[in-house]
């Protein structure tokens, strides 16, 4: 017990770097630069920042969760979900009021999230190319939702989508709220035990008696779900477009490796999409500011995303695979390594002895 | 390959066998990783010509000293000189295909050929065109060479292979190269089949009177005993044994490897029970009620586990123990099979199946009892590492309950995969295997904690390649061929019972093989 | 050198006969038949609709765009060989078409320079894979933000100049034989010499299939890793400059849907996520039947607003079928 008390001292005296600090570094950094160069209300652009992050960050929670599933797992009908349900919000929403044009848009985008899972789980296709062809699916589905709809958003979406409390979207604050509950539930559920499991070595998830199928099953459904929320509210904050949620894709991967969420699976960080969402829109709004083109814009995302992981790939010491760190660590502690052949096994041999 | 490293002047020689020069000499090596030590000063003399037999228990620093000496690692200090002393021998040690090494995890790629996979180590030159025929040529020469009708389509994939097969490419894919100067082979014979062994062997005695200095390594004390010159007992990361092998028994190695077999430890008396934990804990059958059945296909005697014993599944591996585990486990459409709703599992394999290497000891202890744990759908964080932190006190797991599991020796990691099991309140608990290169002392306290929990009403089928471990068994299936071909009960188990059943009647085996192909082949 | 071999033990040598090596590849190609079977099978639709295809014009017409698309997904091809995704091939393609139609017109010499960097940035890329153990999808996923944001610098709407020897390219149009199939074959040829004739490919697939192997065999991993994405990029460039030729402009989006096309392509020729294994065969076989999909589709006038569903749900179905099928094979 006392080597227990030892650990726990040790532990709680050192400081560890949070996965999301960096991007927070990046958030402030931008921020500084932003007043520097524009002046004004040093709050302005953050509260500006917080009524586009809400809808990326959004999207970014499926994104990470998928990710976090581990390698492999990466969700590219998210983009193609967004669009697809920023004109079922609308048109369900012209008939039925704006909530339920809401729920639809949800419902939209976990029906397109469940032929990914059929396609994942039952015909085994590849996560990547299961999306992929749900993209396709959902980008025809998209098509003929705009030719049959040219409605605007209701307007009381509208009104709700642009409040404001204390200067703060009220759109923000709910999606803060959400992203808290996901947290929560990602530490202290089942399901979100089961995430980080899987992430980490899904055989051995599997022989810890966790429950694989259903819990990859829900991930995509909740990835699907929560690009068809973001569509179904983006419907009333811009309109609704067939390109409406292109950028959506690279973006939400973007965000979620910026906010220092392990690519190879395993560990979801959700605080890191804050930051990393915020951080992106506002780069975005000083680039603006200082007159560059959206091509320049572009290179520099680019790199920005290549430098964070070549950065984070150290700072964490974490490497590509679950396993690559586990080999690394096992290097370090050579008397862990488990040669499992080195105990006698019952064989031939053994008879003539 | 640099093989000379001088940062600590050698010791006085220990001098080389029938006064024969050394063809490598290691005086003094030491290999820190961080704080771990993982060689403390290792010293290794190999005449030419000499067969040496190498052998020590799991850690004591084999894998490091052959990473050392094939020059992929160097020392922290110490000194490998190749043929005689110094400098001199530094520039033709430098020879690329001098030290040649089969390895215990082969070092074969699955999906290139078998030729293509001998290409990629051999240190001759391949003409630029057909080169592939050339490289095929090559490794058939050596093939048929060691391993006569060995059968092997060198045009495969290594990974369409099967396990002895490929063995025999991995060390054929050693030889075929220029002649080395010194050749190792890590548990060369681990999955050869005997005329496969014989061949290898008779071979390694062909290598060694052209002068060739061989390396075995292997825990098949009879075969090192038998084939070596001399012999060296590795522990602790030091040599502290060299000897003629006709001087040493398996005796005498084995208690200089530090192998004395202890009776149960007791240690371990207060096991915590995830119903005290949490109240009103799951079912738990009765002292001598069925918990399982399963009926396999063909001739095999049914097998049964009831609560409160511990059911050993034993025989040669791989005869369909795990295949029985899977099915208890996964419990899938079968009808043949009834097992409890709950149940628990203890892998065998650590790296791939085992840990989650990105969590603390108490994360993944508490993982398979955290359903039990949970309420309305959320695990109290506190709950689990009450939980955690009792079974570390109780397994007295080194490094405490915060630790990252990684940083745990493999012996603590595999107490923390015994303890997610025994966490849980199922009352069926599978265990693969699970004490493959576990030190003895940790294995005597895991099999008291076994025998405690069986004692509380627990039912534990455990299957073991370890054929001593059958005495701590209640009863026992031996699998032969797919099947349970007999059971073991009370005084009838012993090692060599169960040896002797294992191999009995082989055209019985052989016959039942058939007929569980057969059946398979209608169930499809 | 004296070599191991003592003189031959009797009996023959396992020297592999004709017969077994012909047996064992058609098991190894196997996992490409499907996309065969599918290509087939669709050429067949394809024909009985429009029974003109059947002429060097049509077939010319039908499998002009696979061109492009086949040299990109040969490049995939090799990334995925040594186990890595590329995610931004698509937008580097785009920025090929881009240079083309700029600066390899107006200033040659820089056009070749930027194309040479293009390879350049493609090594250091593999380098960082291997070195730093930075995932591939991820930072190809972030190069392909750059490859836009440069097209897009160079030429922010779609237009510019080809030069004209580029244009010559896609001109040549026997009449005795369709250009594209010309070269479809040529490059599958290219690609399947490199793959699996060459030396470097055998440690290419060695690095994806066990990468511990190769390292302990004496090569390094990062010069094997660096080599495999400079030749994907040279094959992306290519891509690019087909694709131009072809267009007779350049536009940074006119690739978009080469990155997910060319993944779909490789896997539907057998390939896999794991890495080790290469089919540039199949992946020809995979190009040629997404680009007969597109046509079709265009044939049987399905609504345009219907046709990537229908695309996507061929994708899948040709892939439930290789399912299906692996299982019964084993």
């Amino acid at each position: 017990m006392n080597a227990l008390n030892a650990t726990k001292t040790k532990t709680a005296s050192r400081f560890t770097w949070p996965a999301w600090g960096w991007s927070l570094i990046g958030v402030l950094g931008v921020w500084l630069c932003i007043i520097a160069v524009g002046g004004g209300n040093p709050g302005g652009p953050v509260l500006q920042a917080l009524s586009l992050a809400p809808y990326l960050v959004l999207v970014s929670i499926g994104q990470m969760l998928v990710i976090s599933l581990g390698p492999g797992n990466i969700d590219v009908s998210v983009g193609a979900i967004v669009s697809m349900a920023s004109y079922v919000s609308v048109a369900v929403g012209a008939l039925a009021g704006p909530l339920a044009g809401l729920a639809a848009a949800v419902l939209a985008g976990v029906a397109a999230a469940l032929l990914s899972v059929i396609a994942i789980m039952l015909l085994r296709v590849p996560p990547i190319i299961a999306t992929l062809a749900t993209s396709l699916v959902v980008a025809s589905a998209t098509l003929l939702l705009a030719d049959a709809n040219r409605a605007g958003a209701d307007a009381a979406l509208r009104g709700f989508v642009n409040a404001r409390v204390f200067g703060i979207p009220v759109t923000a604050i709910l999606v803060a709220v959400l992203t808290v509950l996901i947290a929560l539930a990602l530490k202290r559920t089942m399901y979100g035990l089961s995430v980080a499991a899987i992430g980490q070595s899904t055989l051995a998830a599997r022989k810890a008696g966790l429950r694989v199928t259903s819990t990859i099953v829900t991930t995509y459904l909740l990835s699907g779900a929560f690009a068809g929320l973001a569509g179904g509210l983006l419907a009333a904050y811009i309109s609704p477009s067939t390109v409406l949620g292109d950028s959506y894709l690279l973006d939400s991967i973007a965000v979620v490796v910026l906010g220092g969420t392990l690519i190879a699976g395993g560990r979801p960080v959700v605080a890191g999409l804050w930051t990393g969402a915020v951080f992106f829109v506002l780069l975005s709004s000083l680039l603006n500011l200082v007159g560059w083109n959206l091509g320049a814009q572009n290179v520099l995302k680019g790199l920005l995303v290549v430098v964070v992981i070549v950065i984070s790939s150290r700072v964490t010491k974490t490497g590509r695979s679950t396993l690559s760190r586990f080999l690394s660590s096992l290097r370090r502690e050579p008397a862990a390594t488990p040669t499992p052949a080195d105990t006698p096994a019952l064989t031939k041999e053994n008879t003539h002895a | 390959m640099t093989q000379v490293t001088t940062l600590a002047p050698p010791p006085a020689s220990s001098g080389a066998p029938h006064g024969a020069p050394s063809r490598i000499r290691v005086r003094g090596i030491v290999k820190e990783y961080g704080v771990t030590r993982a060689l403390r000063g290792v010293d290794l003399d190999v005449a030419a010509g000499e067969i040496h037999g190498l052998v020590g228990h799991n850690g004591a620093g084999k894998s490091t000293l052959m990473r050392i000496l094939t020059g992929i690692e160097q020392p922290t200090s110490g000194t490998v000189e190749f043929d005689g002393d110094g400098a001199a021998t530094a520039a033709t040690s430098a020879r690329p295909g001098d030290v040649r090494m089969a390895y215990q995890e082969l070092s074969l790629a699955p999906d290139l050929t078998v030729a293509e996979n001998a290409s990629l180590s051999d240190a001759r030159r391949l003409r630029p065109l057909r080169w592939r025929a050339q490289a095929e040529r090559r490794i058939a020469e050596v093939l048929d060479t060691v391993f006569p009708g060995h059968g092997i389509e060198l045009s495969r994939y290594v990974g369409e292979l099967s396990m002895a097969e490929r063995q025999v490419v991995e060390i054929s894919r050693a030889l075929c190269s220029d002649e080395p100067r010194l050749l190792i082979l890590d548990e060369p014979t681990e999955s050869l089949g005997v005329d496969a062994m014989r061949q290898m062997y008779a071979h390694l005695h062909v290598l060694a009177a052209r002068g060739v200095s061989i390396l075995l390594i292997s825990h098949r004390m009879n075969e090192v005993l038998e084939h070596s010159d001399r012999i060296s007992v590795l522990k602790d990361g030091a040599t502290v044994l060299t000897a003629d092998a006709g001087d040493v028994t398996e005796d005498d190695l084995l208690v200089a490897m530090g192998g004395d077999v202890r009776g149960d430890s007791p240690r371990v008396h207060d096991v915590p029970v995830v119903g005290d934990a949490v109240a009103g804990s799951g079912e738990r059958p009765a002292a001598g009620e069925t918990v399982a059945t399963a009926s396999l296909a063909g001739a095999s005697l049914p097998f049964e586990a009831k609560a409160g014993e511990i059911v050993g599944l034993a025989g040669l591996a791989g005869q369909g123990q795990d295949e029985l585990l899977d099915r208890l486990w996964f419990n899938g459409l079968s009808r043949r099979i009834t097992v409890p709703r709950r149940r628990a599992y203890v892998p065998g394999d650590r790296q791939t199946s085992g840990v989650f290497a990105l969590w603390t000891v108490a994360d993944n202890l508490a993982v398979a009892a955290a359903r039990q744990l949970a309420r309305a759908g959320f695990v109290s964080l506190k709950a689990r590492r009450t939980l955690a932190d009792r079974w570390v006190g109780t397994l007295s797991i080194k490094g405490g309950a915060s630790a990252p599991i990684t940083s745990l020796s493999g012996g603590n990691q595999q107490k923390v995969l015994i303890a997610r099991a025994f966490a849980t309140d199922a009352p069926l608990v599978l265990l693969n295997d699970p004490f493959r290169g576990v030190d003895v002392a940790t294995k005597d306290e895991l099999y008291t904690l076994m025998k405690a929990e069986a004692a509380q009403g627990r039912c534990i089928v455990w299957y073991s390649t370890e054929n001593k471990e059958v005495a701590h068994c209640d009863r026992v299936y031996v699998f032969r061929a797919g099947r349970i071909v007999s059971e073991l009960v009370g005084d009838e188990i012993s090692e060599e019972r169960v040896i002797a059943e294992s191999f009995d009647e082989h055209q019985d085996a052989r016959d039942a093989r058939d007929a569980t192909t057969k059946d398979a082949g209608a169930a499809a | 050198m004296t070599t191991l071999t003592a003189p031959r033990a009797s009996g023959r040598s396992s020297v592999p006969t004709f017969r077994s090596r012909a047996t064992i590849g058609a098991k190894h190609s196997a996992p490409g038949a499907l996309s065969l079977v599918a290509m087939i099978v669709i050429f067949v639709i394809a024909v009985a609709n429009q029974p003109g295809i059947l002429s060097v014009y049509g077939l010319t017409l039908m499998l002009t765009a696979a061109v492009p698309l086949l040299l990109a997904a040969q490049a995939q091809m090799l990334i995925m060989s040594v186990g890595d995704i590329d995610l931004g091939i698509g937008q580097l393609v785009g920025l090929v078409t881009v240079i083309a139609a700029t600066m390899l017109t107006t200033d040659p010499l820089l056009g070749v320079l930027a194309l040479l960097a293009i390879v350049g940035a493609y090594a250091l890329l593999g380098l960082l894979v291997q070195k730093r153990n930075v995932p591939s999808i991820i930072a190809t996923l972030g190069m392909s933000f750059v490859w836009l944001g440069l097209g897009l610098q160079l030429l922010p709407t779609p237009g510019g100049q080809t030069p004209e020897w580029l244009a010559q390219l896609s001109a040549w149009r026997p009449d005795w034989i369709p250009a594209p199939v010309v070269w479809i074959v040529a490059i599958t040829l290219v690609a399947w010499f490199l793959a699996k004739r060459t030396r470097f490919g055998t440690r290419m697939r060695a690095l994806g299939s066990s990468s511990p192997t190769l390292s302990r065999a004496g090569w390094s991993l990062s010069r094997t890793r660096v080599l495999t994405y400079a030749a994907a990029a040279v094959l992306a460039v290519l891509a690019g400059l087909v694709l131009a030729s072809q267009t007779q402009s350049g536009d940074v989006n006119s690739a978009g849907n080469y990155t997910l096309m060319t993944i779909a392509a490789v896997i539907l020729g057998g390939g896999n996520f794991k890495g080790g294994q290469s089919f540039p065969v199949g992946t020809a076989f995979g190009v040629v039947t997404l680009s007969l999909i597109t046509v079709l589709l265009g044939l049987i006038n399905l609504s345009s607003s219907l046709q990537s569903a229908a695309q996507g749900l061929i994708v899948l179905a040709v892939l439930a079928g290789r399912v299906i099928t692996e299982r019964f094979v084993r």
